[in-house]
């Protein structure tokens, strides 16, 4: 009897993990219900997707206690009204660090093959969701590593017990900066955004989905001496999309374009710290070059390009019509047109006012308001109660 | 530049934009001509198109399959009198295809790699994509080389083909 009872005692103590894991179902795949025309994503293998990490994730992404101070979480940038970007010429950290870009949209991020403006080398959401957190130049999330002090704050909250338990399971370890990077990249990969009506005129063949004007601006999108869709490219019409069996080559998948927006004098015509991938690469030939966004939903995204310097999408189409920006005086004087690493795509070109509002209303018919009020990728905690 | 070159930049870049787009409010008919060094010019409407014996060809376009439909651009050439099979050969091997678009993109194919006689290139002259018409900014006619491994030279608004034999 003692024998069965310290047997059974053992048992207890040395399976309470794996019999909690036995009795909890595998965690349900996710199912993307992709669109026409936008491919399967490629997962890393040691994330893969599931309901319940992108739930934990979207809780992470909205929550402010993801901030060192608890003033801002993931979301204060990448706001879903906005298509997932700020609506600032430049994003704000939590201790007020200025970063020195625009804040990118997350739309689509699970296909994006270089997550960020300007480095080649991060291609990986869970690699990225780390930038923030730790990031010290400038200090965004504002954590220091190992980020102890976050950890328990997620442990001793019965939301975050539920949900890493459901997401990866109930031992202790589960609370991880691992696992926070893996759910939030979870999170963000199921941000898909593809029923703008130019999904409806393309997919279901709405031929009154977008006006006569929106397909006009998409010929010349996609003509001489415009020709946008060099850089705009593919279901994403942006840079280097990545997706479930794409080839890699020995270059990677995305380029980066220096589209004459500044021309300084000296070594570097772009002013630093934006020097482009050249503050990765250091080679000279780099300097501002800049990774193409997306342009679905772009009339949401503005101010535009890497330094957000362009207020609106006329401005933008004027800066291309030029073959790249003049700026008459100041510390950023120079004729970006005569940059000597300006890609051979960025020529000018006339825009009449009718090509202008073509161009225009094209843009607009990338609008996907679905996606900014689909409650899957809203903020699922309830409003801060007001100080009485 | 020279306050003149830009001036001369400028107007040379409205001129060819001017040239290059106004066909995109035109309301010309959509045809396909062939031309050049041909014993029989011609003009080919939709409708002639799709009397042709016809050719589809299935890509992979990001991740999907895509079917495109049309026509050998050798079955368009030969009706048009071009050197293919037998006659293409001696002087007329050096004989290439200039294939242009309505806002004046152009790609060059030799008359070799179009003959099925000669090469499997399967290049098509399409007008549909997965059975429907081609859209606004690809169609009516557009070139695919299904074998090119990019896509440069699928001509879209596809509106001639010229023949050019360089050697008579």
């Amino acid at each position: 009897m003692v024998t069965r009872v310290l047997r059974g005692g053992a048992l207890l103590l040395l399976g309470t993990s794996g019999a909690v894991a036995a009795r909890q179902p595998p965690p349900a795949a996710y199912v993307w219900n992709l669109p026409t025309g936008f491919p399967a994503p490629r997962v890393p293998a040691d994330n893969p997707m599931t309901v319940a990490k992108a739930e934990l994730g979207r809780h992470l992404f909205y929550d402010t206690r993801l901030s060192a101070n608890g003033t801002q979480s993931c979301g204060h940038c990448h706001q879903q009204a906005k298509a997932f970007t700020d609506g600032k010429e430049r994003a704000f950290g939590s201790t007020g660090d200025v970063h020195p870009r625009n804040s990118m949209s997350l739309v689509n991020v699970a296909y994006a093959g270089a997550l960020t403006w300007a480095n080649p080398s991060l291609t990986r959401l869970e690699d990225q969701a780390l930038v923030p957190m730790f990031g010290e130049h400038p200090v965004e999330l504002g954590w220091t590593k190992p980020a102890n002090a976050l950890l328990d704050r997620l442990k001793r909250d019965r939301t975050y017990q539920h949900l890493f338990a459901t997401a990866f399971d109930r031992t202790p370890t589960a609370f991880s900066i691992d696992n926070v990077a893996k759910a939030i990249a979870s999170f963000e990969r199921t941000i898909i955004s593809a029923r703008s009506p130019y999904d409806r005129y393309h997919s279901d063949r709405d031929n009154n989905a977008i006006s006569t004007a929106a397909r006009r601006g998409e010929t010349l999108f996609f003509s001489q001496p415009f020709a946008c869709f060099r850089c705009h490219n593919g279901f994403l019409m942006g840079g280097g999309a990545d997706f479930e069996g794409r080839e890699r080559d020995a270059e990677g998948s995305v380029e980066f374009h220096n589209t004459g927006l500044y021309n300084l004098a000296g070594a570097l015509s772009y002013p630093p710290p934006n020097t482009g991938i050249n503050e990765i690469t250091h080679r000279a030939e780099d300097v501002g070059k800049f990774k193409a966004p997306t342009l679905r939903n772009i009339a949401l995204t503005g101010p535009y390009m890497h330094d957000g310097s362009i207020a609106t999408l006329d401005d933008v189409l004027d800066h291309y019509a030029a073959g790249g920006r003049t700026i008459a005086a100041g510390p950023k004087q120079g004729v970006g047109h005569d940059n000597v690493n300006k890609s051979r795509s960025i020529r000018g070109f006339p825009l009449s006012a009718d090509q202008r509002a073509d161009f225009l209303a094209f843009l607009n018919s990338l609008t996907d308001e679905a996606v900014l009020h689909d409650p899957r990728f809203a903020n699922p905690w309830p409003p801060p109660q007001e100080t009485r | 530049m020279t306050g003149n070159g830009r001036r001369l930049r400028a107007a040379a870049l409205i001129g060819m934009t001017m040239a290059a787009t106004t066909w995109l409010h035109a309301q010309a008919a959509d045809t396909l001509a062939i031309a050049g060094d041909v014993s029989k010019s011609m003009t080919l409407t939709a409708a002639d198109l799709k009397a042709m014996p016809r050719t589809t060809v299935s890509l992979m376009d990001q991740g999907r399959e895509v079917k495109y439909g049309g026509v050998l651009v050798a079955e368009i050439l030969a009706r048009a009198g071009a050197p293919l099979g037998r006659d293409l050969s001696g002087p007329a091997v050096a004989t290439y295809v200039l294939a242009s678009g309505k806002d004046g993109y152009a790609a060059l194919f030799s008359l070799g790699e179009l003959d099925p006689a000669m090469t499997s290139s399967d290049v098509i002259v399409v007008d549909t994509i997965d059975g429907q018409p081609l859209f606004d900014y690809q169609g009516p006619f557009r070139i695919v080389a299904p074998h090119d491994k990019r896509g440069a030279r699928g001509v879209r608004m596809l509106q001639r083909l010229d023949v050019v034999r360089l050697r008579k």
